[in-house]
């Protein structure tokens, strides 16, 4: 019972920093993925042609922005936690990711878990828009169909699935709940205006994306790169050597 | 996953909500399928409606819900491979009309369809799906009688507090009055009421309340079954599209309605099934479950 009730608390509840941060957590922990470039050793910048390219930015900013940008519901994206957690379990243990991986399987958790539990979700061109030019249309495309082919089409969740993901958010919560509950039985005394809503607010934090309000508002569509590369991808999920080495991130597979 | 060159491409079937339907064959095993071609549109990428369907009815496996078999996806085309039905109920009902004059079924066949559709819905609503898109067009039936639920395109999983509804769900003619005053928190009963507007059907070969717009669909309903008041529906005033200046209308007699379109006699047990289904308040409407353990299916019952 509790359980349930401190689920749809966190869910009613604005998307905090803390949210943020367990997201990218379980993100990371999905697959080890290779440092980006600028930490590695030395190396020349991009050839011309992929100068345009932005620098990838860490997971935390890729995911708080493609927050603010989107509005997307706090349940929907800490639903994708679920997904994240059933591609850790399908993953192989020896399985190694690109730099941008992690953000790959991060967007793509979170579109479907947008396609599946809404009547109405943003398009792929759009998420492209999102990520600032990250990526384009064609990997947006590519990574969610590998994802849905990882998944087998399994996206139903059961409530449980989503106690056991979200565990460390829910816990602060249902500790609030109890002891609430522990004080108005002491007092024998039913508030009616203390809402379980209220009294958690404070430990779910700011409400705060505050830290990015100096963010510009949504850029335009970034020039899409050239198609040539994506089209000639494979379309199987590819662990070889050969895409690991894969120098440019935005058109590689999703792991 | 299978390949599409296992199958032979044959004659169109149809066009679905966001599709193309092909008869085919496994060429491995010799049997007939139902190709159901999405195209991807770049832009959305997988269209949501074909991840619901796929996620949904791999997991339905009922004899009155046609089965996905397989799913092949590439860049630019998602085939659904499904269980193939000769017909849809739309097609059969149309087949009947003689002249201009639409007949209905034998009661017997009725009452057989109808039995099949719930048993569908009910297994449906056990596994905590809804249909959201029940008429005839979406129930499919073969040579053998057999009815099953097939489109599952707008269907949506509910019972875990993630989620948004939409109000714009279920096609008019079958859409409940609740969810046409914008209700988002309907349930069940959604498809139940879509089953009772399919069963009046059936009976006399004509759509029940065929009507042309929202407005128009909940006066043709109102002005049959009675227009629902705060008593009869508490809460009805605060669904979001209510309106206070609804003319009053007395219930009709729907069975003496129905039995004007219809030369077989109509039971009176069927009459209470169908004033089982049709109720307005939705919170008065039948569950799939009572509906099939209702004194009209006794035979089918042992």
């Amino acid at each position: 019972m509790c359980d349930a009730k401190a689920l749809r608390i966190l869910f009613k509840s604005p998307v905090t920093d803390d949210m943020i941060r367990f997201l990218t957590n379980t993100t990371l922990a999905v697959i080890p993925c290779a440092k980006d470039q600028r930490n590695a050793y030395p190396s020349p910048p991009n050839s011309p042609q992929h100068a345009h390219k932005k620098p990838l930015p860490s997971l935390m900013t890729f995911i708080t922005r493609l927050v603010r940008y989107t509005n997307v519901y706090t349940s929907t994206l800490l639903t994708a936690t679920c997904y994240l957690h059933k591609l850790q379990e399908i993953l192989p243990r020896d399985a190694h990711g690109l730099p941008s991986t992690s953000h790959r399987i991060f967007l793509a958790c979170l579109i479907l878990s947008a396609k599946f539990h809404n009547d109405s979700s943003p398009q792929n061109k759009h998420w492209a828009d999102y990520t600032d030019g990250i990526f384009c249309l064609e990997d947006v495309n590519l990574m969610e169909r590998q994802l849905l082919e990882l998944l087998d089409w399994n996206l139903r969740l059961e409530e449980h699935q989503l106690h056991d993901s979200l565990k460390s958010l829910l816990e602060p919560i249902k500790y609030d709940l109890q002891r609430s509950r522990k004080i108005m039985a002491r007092n024998n005394y039913h508030q009616r205006n203390m809402s379980a809503c209220s009294s958690t607010s404070t430990l779910l934090g700011t409400p705060s994306l505050q830290s990015l309000k100096s963010l510009p508002s949504l850029p335009r569509l970034p020039s899409l790169p050239s198609l040539a590369a994506s089209q000639t991808l494979p379309n199987k999920l590819s662990m070889d050597t050969q895409m690991y080495l894969h120098r440019d991130y935005s058109t590689a597979t999703l792991v | 996953m299978a390949a599409s060159s296992q199958f032979k491409q044959l004659e169109k079937l149809g066009n679905g909500t966001y599709a193309t339907v092909y008869k085919g064959l496994n060429k491995t095993t010799g049997v007939y399928v139902a190709l159901k071609e999405v195209k991807l549109d770049s832009e959305e990428g997988t269209p949501s409606t074909a991840v619901r369907e796929i996620s949904l009815m791999k997991e339905l496996k009922h004899e009155n819900i046609v089965r996905l078999y397989d799913v092949i996806h590439t860049e630019n085309k998602l085939t659904l491979v499904f269980e193939f039905m000769d017909n849809d109920l739309k097609k059969y009902m149309d087949s009947r009309i003689v002249g201009n004059t639409p007949y209905g079924f034998e009661m017997s066949l009725v009452k057989y369809f109808e039995w099949q559709l719930l048993q569908g819905v009910a297994f449906c609503h056990e596994n905590r799906i809804l249909h959201r898109d029940l008429k005839p067009q979406n129930l499919l039936i073969n040579n053998k009688g057999q009815l099953k639920l097939g489109d599952f395109g707008l269907a949506r999983a509910f019972g875990i507090p993630v989620n948004t509804f939409s109000s714009e769900v279920v096609t008019l003619w079958y859409r409940a009055p609740d969810v046409l005053m914008g209700s988002r928190t309907y349930s069940t009963s959604i498809d139940i009421w879509s089953c009772g507007c399919i069963l009046a059907e059936m009976i006399t070969g004509r759509p029940l309340f065929p009507g042309t717009n929202d407005e128009e669909q909940l006066k043709l309903i109102f002005e049959t079954m009675g227009t629902p008041t705060e008593r009869t529906w508490p809460g009805i005033s605060n669904l979001p599209k209510y309106n206070p200046q609804l003319p009053q209308h007395l219930p009709k007699d729907l069975g003496a309605l129905l039995q004007s379109q219809t030369r077989e006699k109509m039971d009176l047990t069927l009459i209470d099934l169908l004033y089982g289904l049709l109720q307005s308040n939705p919170d008065r409407r039948l569950s799939a479950k009572q509906a099939l353990n209702h004194p009209w299916f006794a035979e089918y019952y042992q």
